[in-house]
């Protein structure tokens, strides 16, 4: 609070004297008797708050306990409140009526019996003392105990607004690498400021970690996978390994869809899903090579070496879920991600009545038709995936106007002689009747409680 | 005159004071106030003395305002070399008119005055006036503690030569001088200093104490400061040494090339070192020089810190203890841990792989031969026991808890007004020491063992010999809680840091107050003695650094950007490096050498060396949600802190 408002004379008013007053069965407080007691009470509070702040310092903690209000009371030779055992603080309830305003906490009431019927409540753990190294040589290390060396909200300014970082002196307070002697000098001297080139350094730790890491995350062993993508999704002080790691993941995804590699597909994206899950890691700026890749594993037209047999239908309903988590993450006004990502997988579904209808259809709009009549039921399939995963308002306008021309096209395919296609157009039966079943029924609905009110 | 006015009722005091039973009588007949009517003042003589010079005034509570107004516009109008020394006069007079009017029954101007002329003051007394001005009614005077420390005691302001003589002629030229005037008089300790008036920076470096400046005079006793001679203890080659190096896994695990060879005992003949028996220090038993000889040789592979060297740290987290773990301690060789609790208990865990060994019964005890060597090893537990131990006795939440120096005995002080002395053989508590009348904020041991000195809430800090079950000492003069207190590490000495805002230097052979210390602004927590002597460090949410010699800050760090307080301070044992432990869960390296060395080669002009903290940070480590409650230097100069785990928020 600033010395402005702050105000040196707060008390407690008459009105609330008043209410206390009633409730403990004095009908009638006289005006003057009520403002005596007022200034009183309010006094005597403040010297007792006053006090337990003592108590509060020098438990070192920076949150005033109930405990310290009993321990003052006590200095103070006044009887301490039994019952007032609250270890968070205590929410303040409003409430109004007949034209006074009261504040009060709730106080619910307690059934003995249930508490003796219940189950004894589990022991509390008991303390426990755990080391680990705050700092070697002067080095802050990156293990789990630590904070992660540059905050989420730091990464993300960083990502919005990469000024702030030039403009800022060599930060002392974030650990990192302490500047040796030679380096802290040619600092100093330098007044231009020249970006760097290589910002990326990984120290040989960090680069054996990177290869451990990626080489369990694809190879042939699950437990060790199981560790590696563990270590993603927890560890602090990625961050520096960031763009290594988003670019194997979109050279991996490249190559391994020419190959139909659908194992190492998976794996790929549980790296992706595993850095999504890490707290301390903001992606924002690596999006740009995440995003195709997620987008490849949903929508491409093969995925597997056998189409007919392995289950490449998992793996884009999985990339589906991943796309709609990174929209709803980072979705924001200026990068229209949400938008983005709708519109790609909407031009699959594009129907060649529809295109026609709109106006200024040019040459480049009837190629497109023309390729959304080819588009393999495949890649139709996660198409409606993906646009189902971002929500039951996407399938209301993509997908339910295009109902006609899928069931069309899965009339074909289901007559068709192909037995990969009837394979195909089997699934993606299901899943329309899946996506589109709630949408349906909730637009249904008005009428049929109409209904069922009129009879 | 039927309303008892306050003027009135100081005049009845006063007669009845001087047993003036005649008069008295008189004067009530007069005034119509009946037996039953009278109503005792219960003031402070200074209160009554400054009722009856002021009662004329009295009529007039406009006056305070314009007088206040006036005194502000004479200091704002004066001479730059005076005006910064002047203006420490605006708060006690301030005080003084409030509480004046507050005496009168002028709430209302009262009230008036702090709203207007309340958040101009400095902001380290905002606090003070934040409690200053629950005082509303004159009946609330007494028995409140702040406004008794300001009409019981003078607030001391230093002025000039120049300057004082400035403050008279505007007194004089003042229509109505009688309100400032008799305020200063009453009330205001004017020390006149010679030479030019103070710079604002060096006011504003030595003052915050909640009375003002400390008094020049005050501090010009010696102190001893340098080290005691260390007794001869050969430095024993014993054989167990490498192996004992393999029982510490804690320490680094490379071991540093460069190592302090030239590591010698300080020279024989410091001028600054009292006289070895200047405090009767108890006889080392065979024990206790086998554990000294043991310490020598770790410190002869100490690594040496520096800015480019700086030490690493281990930090002992405490999980499943938030809100509940108070204080931490770590014995001298770094192999136990105490921690005291809220919940009154303390618990000590070990270390290292070595368990905690109880001593055995006592019909065990007896078939054991006294005369053999290795009796102190015989008479213990054989079988392992437990990792950690709990201790119960207290009966309110532990407030400190610390090894002795030979790690066989802890004490540990609570909020039940007691200390405690347990055994960490038997496992029991040995003595309650009861002496204090409020909860005990602190304990520590001497250096040396067998002393120990305490400090609380009572105001007093106690020095105490575990033989004695009543103090030896009682160290009285602080106006408010003693929240910290520490041994020299020549024993000869105790420092004591308050909720008054001062740090004051005790001497324990005579038990008077030989150093006091301002500047601080806010409350002291902590307190830490250079490994030298020569320099204490005083931490509430500014960490200082005092030099002893003459009592004047050396350094002011972190005074800007240390919102929470440090509760915790330690020097490294070369003296290089200051870590400071603070409640936002950040431990921070402070260049104590470059300190030292500017506060030593510029001495003269020391006081403009102040608030120059950024360039002394080394660095600092922020932690997972975990306040520091301790830290500790091992031997070997590696960090040990101490923090509980808060949960992730």
């Amino acid at each position: 609070m600033s010395d402005s408002d702050f105000a040196y004379s707060t008390s407690l008013s008459m009105d609330s004297i008043k209410v206390i007053a009633e409730s403990v069965g004095i009908a009638v407080l006289a005006d003057d008797a009520a403002e005596e007691l007022a200034n009183d009470v309010t006094y005597r509070l403040k010297v007792i708050v006053q006090d337990a702040m003592k108590f509060m310092h020098h438990s070192k903690r920076q949150k005033l306990s109930i405990s310290d209000i009993d321990h003052t009371l006590k200095l103070k030779s006044i009887e301490p409140q039994y019952g007032f055992i609250q270890s968070d603080s205590l929410p303040f309830r409003f409430a109004s009526g007949g034209g006074r305003e009261v504040y009060f906490t709730e106080e619910k009431e307690i059934d003995l019996s249930e508490i003796l019927s219940a189950a004894p409540p589990k022991i509390p753990l008991d303390v426990s003392v755990r080391a680990h190294w705050l700092s070697v040589d002067g080095v802050q290390p990156t293990v789990p105990e630590n904070p992660p060396p540059l905050s989420k909200e730091a990464q993300k300014l960083e990502s919005v607004d990469p000024i702030s970082k030039l403009n800022k002196p060599a930060n002392k307070d974030a650990a990192g690498k302490p500047m040796c002697g030679k380096a802290a000098r040619l600092k100093a001297s330098e007044s231009v400021h020249v970006k760097q080139l290589a910002t990326h350094e990984l120290s040989v730790e960090q680069q054996l970690y990177y290869k451990e890491i990626t080489e369990a995350c694809v190879g042939s062993d699950e437990g060790r996978r199981a560790e590696a993508l563990q270590s993603l999704a927890c560890d602090p002080g990625l961050h520096e390994m960031l763009p290594r790691m988003c670019t194997f993941i979109s050279e991996g995804v490249k190559v391994n869809v020419v190959q139909n590699n659908l194992a190492l597909l998976i794996y790929l994206m549980r790296m992706v899903k595993a850095l999504l899950d890490n707290q301390s890691l903001y992606l924002e700026k690596y999006l740009h090579e995440l995003i195709p890749s997620v987008a490849t594993c949903i929508v491409s037209r093969q995925l597997c070496m056998r189409p007919e047999m392995d289950n490449h239908w998992a793996l884009r309903d999985f990339a589906a879920r991943l796309m709609s988590q990174i929209c709803k993450t980072f979705n924001t006004s200026t990068n229209n991600l949400q938008t983005r990502v709708t519109r790609l997988f909407a031009k699959a579904l594009q129907c060649p009545s529809q295109t026609n209808d709109e106006s200024g259809v040019g040459p480049s709009m009837n190629t497109n038709m023309k390729e959304s009549e080819k588009t393999p039921l495949a890649s139709l399939y996660g198409a409606i995936q993906g646009l189902a995963e971002l929500g039951p308002e996407v399938v209301k306008v993509f997908i339910l106007p295009r109902v006609r021309w899928l069931g069309e096209r899965l009339e074909g395919a289901l007559s068709g002689a192909g037995g990969a296609d009837r394979l195909a157009a089997g699934n993606l039966k299901h899943q329309l009747l899946k996506v589109l079943a709630p949408v349906v029924r909730q637009l249904r609905q008005p009428p049929d409680v109409y209904k069922m009110n009129t009879h | 005159m039927a309303e008892k006015s306050t003027p009135l009722l100081a005049v009845l005091q006063l007669l009845r004071k001087y047993n003036l039973k005649g008069t008295e009588e008189i004067l009530r007949k007069e005034a119509s106030l009946g037996d039953a009517e009278f109503v005792n003042l219960d003031l402070p003589d200074v209160e009554i003395a400054s009722i009856l010079t002021a009662h004329h005034t009295e009529s007039d509570p406009y006056s305070y305002e314009s007088a206040y107004d006036a005194l502000k516009k004479f200091i704002d109008s004066s001479l730059d070399i005076y005006k910064y020394e002047l203006s420490t006069l605006l708060y006690p007079v301030f005080v003084h008119m409030y509480l004046g009017l507050v005496l009168y029954d002028h709430t209302e101007h009262a009230l008036n005055l702090v709203e207007k002329f309340g958040p101009e003051q400095e902001d380290y007394y905002q606090d003070d006036l934040k409690r200053l001005s629950t005082v509303t009614k004159k009946d609330q005077i007494k028995g409140n503690n702040i406004a008794e420390i300001y009409s019981m005691n003078k607030f001391v302001v230093q002025l000039s030569r120049d300057a004082s003589s400035q403050l008279k002629r505007f007194i004089h030229e003042q229509k109505t001088p009688s309100i400032i005037l008799n305020i200063i008089n009453n009330h205001i300790q004017l020390e006149v200093h010679d030479g030019p008036g103070r710079t604002q920076a060096q006011v504003r470096a030595t003052a915050g104490g909640i009375l003002g400046e400390a008094v020049k005079n005050e501090n010009k006793t010696k102190v001893y400061y340098g080290l005691l001679k260390e007794p001869d203890i050969q430095m024993l080659t014993a054989p167990t040494e490498d192996e004992e190096e393999e029982e510490t896994p804690d320490k680094p695990k490379k071991k540093k090339p460069k190592k302090d060879y030239n590591f010698v005992r300080k020279p024989k003949s410091d001028p600054n070192a009292p006289p070895n028996d200047r405090i009767p220090l108890p006889e080392l038993k065979e024990a206790e020089k086998i554990e000294k000889g043991k310490a020598l040789r770790e410190a002869s592979k100490r690594v040496q810190l520096g800015p480019d060297a700086l030490p690493s740290i281990c930090f002992y987290t405490l999980l499943n203890s938030a809100n509940n773990a108070i204080c931490a301690d770590i014995c001298d060789d770094s192999t136990m841990l105490a921690v005291g609790f809220q919940n009154s208990s303390v618990k000590v865990w070990t270390l290292t792989p070595n368990r905690l060994r109880g001593m055995k019964s006592a019909e065990k005890l007896q078939d054991i031969d006294k005369e053999a060597g290795d009796v102190l090893v015989r008479i213990m537990e054989e079988r392992d026991r437990d990792t950690n131990r709990t201790l119960y006795g207290h009966s309110g939440p532990v407030y400190r808890v610390g090894f002795d120096p030979y790690k066989t005995l802890l004490l540990s002080c609570s909020e039940d007004s007691t200390i405690r002395l347990w055994s960490l053989q038997l496992w029991t508590c040995l003595v309650v020491y009861r002496g204090h009348t409020w909860a005990v904020w602190d304990v520590r041991w001497s250096p040396h063992g067998h002393y120990f000195a305490s400090a609380g809430h009572d105001r007093a800090a106690r020095l105490w010999a575990t033989d004695h079950h009543q103090p030896l000492r009682i160290f009285a003069g602080h106006l408010a809680d003693v929240d910290c207190i520490l041994f020299h590490p020549n024993s000869n000495y105790i420092a004591t840091g308050s909720s008054d805002r001062t740090v004051r230097l005790w001497d324990c052979l005579t038990g008077t107050q030989v150093r006091i210390m301002t500047g601080h602004k806010s409350p002291i927590f902590t307190l830490s003695f250079s490994a030298c002597g020569r320099w204490l460090a005083s931490a509430g949410t500014e960490i200082i650094i005092w030099d002893l010699g003459s009592g004047l800050p050396a350094a002011v760090l972190g005074a800007a950007r240390l919102s929470a307080p440090t509760h915790a301070l330690v020097f490294s044992r070369d003296n290089t490096v200051l870590a400071s432990g603070c409640l936002d869960c950040t431990i921070k390296l402070w260049d104590f050498g470059s300190i030292s060395e500017e506060a030593t080669s510029e001495e003269a002009e020391s006081n403009t060396m102040l608030q120059k903290d950024e360039k002394y940070l080394l660095r600092s480590f922020p932690t997972k949600n975990s306040p520091i409650t301790s830290l500790h230097f091992t031997r070997r100069n590696l960090l040990l802190a101490v923090g509980t785990y808060e949960g992730s928020s």
